[in-house]
């Protein structure tokens, strides 16, 4: 059985991508992955000390996000599993990807209309399949790269 | 465990060596005795602003050489004992980078009265300053760190030290070759640190770290979400109460690390949008400090600087803190109105389990000595004063108490104190010290007092609203550093303004609220807009600003009001 690998984050836009890639993992009857990447890199700007541990923060947030996502599947009838990884975006992702063995990887598209956040996400998905060798569907797009 | 006791007793040590008394500091260099003629004086700017370091040389006798020398103290005072009774002729010399030399020849008939009376005052020295390529060169530092932070091109720190880097490369290599490009020397320069801000700032980040890490305000959070049941304006409410409570005591940035994502957590829990919680908690995280000396750095300059103790910010901020905290309930409550009338269908238990498994205590025991530790310095914080007990001491004690108690990992709790942030204090200082050293806050503050004149509450508004409209662009903490001697001088024009320092709590009500005006304008904004982003709930300039300024500015008005009420009107 295929497994799909759906990078969620969870906020609103993502609830569309999410139903994708349960609406996929229903019709081709593969299993259902989501993802969440604690990536902490936005601390980087910080001056003031941080002085707690912020990354474990935001993996609990993480497993929140991704088990709301769950129970958004289970309601369609499709049994999915929850990852939380601790990195960079794009690293976690391809790590993800290899260690759940993914067919598919699906991923949202932003919604606002930011040419430099659409070109740094294709720029993402073109280095994945080339590193993975998985197809990426970005939803919101016609095709998968 | 020897690294542990080694780093204790470093502490204990340094908080030591701050309680020593002070030493008597005499500004007398030359020859003493007391049967000898005295000569005296004081030395100010044209301002009235004392001069030290100045070197005062006296010439006896037409002799090509002074046959004292001294230089004047703080407060620009400076005496000498001349040596021997015979006296034909006495001129005295006054020098000091960054200002015009003074030259005096004292008459016969002041010469004889020295003879005869043994001493000899003179009338207050006035020099005036002096435009040095060193002014240029610190002016041009200065600004050029300014736009360095404010475009984020560098980190703090780093800008920090390249602009007083600047000021000693113009002073030891282009003034080999052009003296007047000296700024100011290493001496000099380490005079200008303020060695109870950094360690109050270190000192306060290792209880922070312990503190912070045992998941109270998680767990005070949640209570706050089961407290609420469902009544969105109520939870708005208990929230922002938590958040001030612990950003007044603790560090901002810190606080909203960790309210950020269980705050989050509670707001998808009760299906409204999240940012309904997160913005007014950043809006009270930046208005709460500003009631306790430890709530801001802002206000660790200003206590440090202006020598306002832990009380005297309780006793005269708290009433137009809360004043604040009210208008900006009100008008967060107006712009998510939309969000308190949703209402939620409720969490699975799974859900639930959750976060209450999120926002448990992590470390009962450090929380149980963390917070009998936080007690007993938040009691010699408020009794110090009397004891003559600074408030980085009492820090210093508590960090060094608490890593006794819990024993933490001490290679974690180095990593916990954020050396970038003390080198950025610093590099500040002494930069800061630069332009203080070639006149030009001299300049600005002659400006402003011209400006404001002997018109106290033109004053307050002036320093609030300044300041706070300024710190929507420029970081707060250098432009408070910058600010404080700017301060110190407008005070003097107004008559009671010095004794009730109100000018400084205007200073600490703007730089902290105008923190509120972008989303961009305070580190604690930006870090809780990161989390929200990684949950993909972003929080926009445009969306951000919609609350940000009209609450800045309302807030402004509030804390402007109060000082009129407690200084203003009734004289405080």
């Amino acid at each position: 059985m295929a497994t799909i690998l759906c990078a969620t984050r969870g906020g609103e836009a993502s609830i569309h991508t999410q139903e994708h890639a349960i609406q996929l993992a229903q019709d081709q009857d593969a299993n259902l992955v989501f993802l969440y990447v604690a990536d902490v890199q936005f601390l980087t700007q910080a001056t003031a000390a941080i002085v707690v541990d912020v990354a474990t923060e935001i993996e609990h947030m993480g497993e929140f996000l991704l088990l709301m996502a769950k129970e958004r599947a289970e309601k369609a009838g499709v049994k999915a599993e929850t990852l939380v990884k601790r990195g960079v975006f794009r690293y976690a992702l391809a790590e993800a990807a290899q260690e759940v063995g993914a067919a598919l990887i699906v991923l949202g598209s932003p919604q606002e209309d930011n040419l430099t956040m659409h070109s740094l996400l294709d720029e993402i998905a073109e280095a994945i399949k080339e590193q993975t060798g998985v197809d990426v569907l970005i939803v919101g797009r016609n095709n998968a790269v | 465990m020897i690294r542990r006791t080694l780093f204790s007793a470093l502490l204990v040590g340094l908080a030591l060596w701050m309680l020593r008394p002070d030493t008597p500091v005499t500004a007398l260099q030359g020859e003493q005795s007391g049967s000898h003629p005295e000569l005296s004086g004081f030395l100010t700017d044209s301002r009235g602003q004392a001069i030290s370091d100045a070197e005062v040389l006296v010439f006896l006798n037409d002799a090509a050489e002074p046959a004292v020398r001294t230089t004047s103290s703080e407060d620009g005072s400076w005496v000498v004992d001349l040596p021997g009774t015979d006296l034909e002729s006495v001129h005295v010399e006054v020098e000091r980078h960054h200002y015009e030399s003074f030259t005096y020849r004292l008459t016969e008939a002041e010469v004889e009265r020295l003879r005869m009376d043994g001493s000899f005052a003179f009338n207050t020295i006035i020099l005036e300053n002096q435009i040095t390529l060193g002014f240029w060169v610190a002016a041009a530092a200065f600004i050029f760190t300014l736009l360095l932070i404010a475009s984020e091109r560098l980190q703090n720190a780093l800008a920090a030290l390249a602009g007083i880097s600047i000021v000693f490369a113009a002073t030891f290599i282009l003034g080999a070759f052009n003296e007047s490009f000296y700024v100011l020397n290493m001496e000099r320069a380490l005079a200008y640190i303020n060695w109870e801000v950094i360690f109050l700032v270190m000192g306060m980040m290792i209880v922070v770290g312990i503190l912070e890490g045992t998941g109270i305000f998680q767990w005070l959070a949640f209570q706050a979400y089961r407290v609420s049941r469902g009544r969105i304006s109520l939870l708005i409410i208990v929230l922002i109460v938590i958040t001030s409570v612990a950003s007044a005591l603790l560090d901002n940035v810190t606080t909203m690390l960790l309210m950020a994502p269980i705050s989050l957590q509670i707001a998808l829990a009760l299906g409204i949008d999240p940012l309904a919680l997160l913005i007014p908690e950043i809006l009270a995280s930046n208005i709460s400090g500003i009631s306790t000396l430890i709530g801001t750095p802002t206000n660790i300059l200003i206590g440090a600087y202006a020598g306002i103790g832990f009380n005297d910010f309780l006793i005269n901020q708290t009433l137009g803190v809360l004043g604040a905290m009210v208008v900006m309930i009100v008008v967060v409550l107006y712009f998510f109105r939309g969000e308190l009338k949703k209402t939620s269908g409720g969490i699975s238990e799974a859900l639930y389990n959750k976060l209450k498994e999120n926002a448990q205590i992590k470390d009962a025991r450090t929380l149980k000595w963390s917070g009998v530790v936080f007690a007993g310095m938040l009691f010699f914080f408020i009794v110090g004063e009397s004891l003559h007990m600074v408030p980085s001491v009492t820090a210093l004690l508590g960090a060094t108490l608490l890593l006794l108690l819990v024993e933490p990992d001490i290679e974690k709790m180095l990593r916990v104190v954020d050396w970038t942030t003390l080198v950025f204090f610093m590099a500040l200082f002494m930069l800061v010290g630069a332009v203080q050293e070639v006149g030009l806050l001299g300049v600005f503050a002659e400006v402003m007092g011209n400006l404001i004149g002997a018109n106290l509450p033109l004053g307050i508004v002036v320093l609030v609203f300044g300041a706070g409209l300024l710190s929507f662009v420029i970081a707060n903490i250098p432009l408070a550093a910058a600010m404080l001697p700017v301060v110190r001088f407008v005070s003097a024009g107004i008559p009671g303004a010095a004794e009730s320092q109100v000018l400084y709590y205007a200073l600490s009500m703007g730089a902290a609220m105008g923190g509120n005006g972008f989303i961009i304008s305070g580190e604690t904004n930006l870090m809780t807009s990161g989390i929200a982003e990684r949950a993909g709930y972003p929080i926009s300039f445009a969306r951000y600003l919609r609350i940000g300024v009209p609450v800045t500015l309302l807030t402004l008005a509030a804390g402007t009001g109060w000082l009129f009420l407690r200084f203003a009107l009734t004289g405080g």
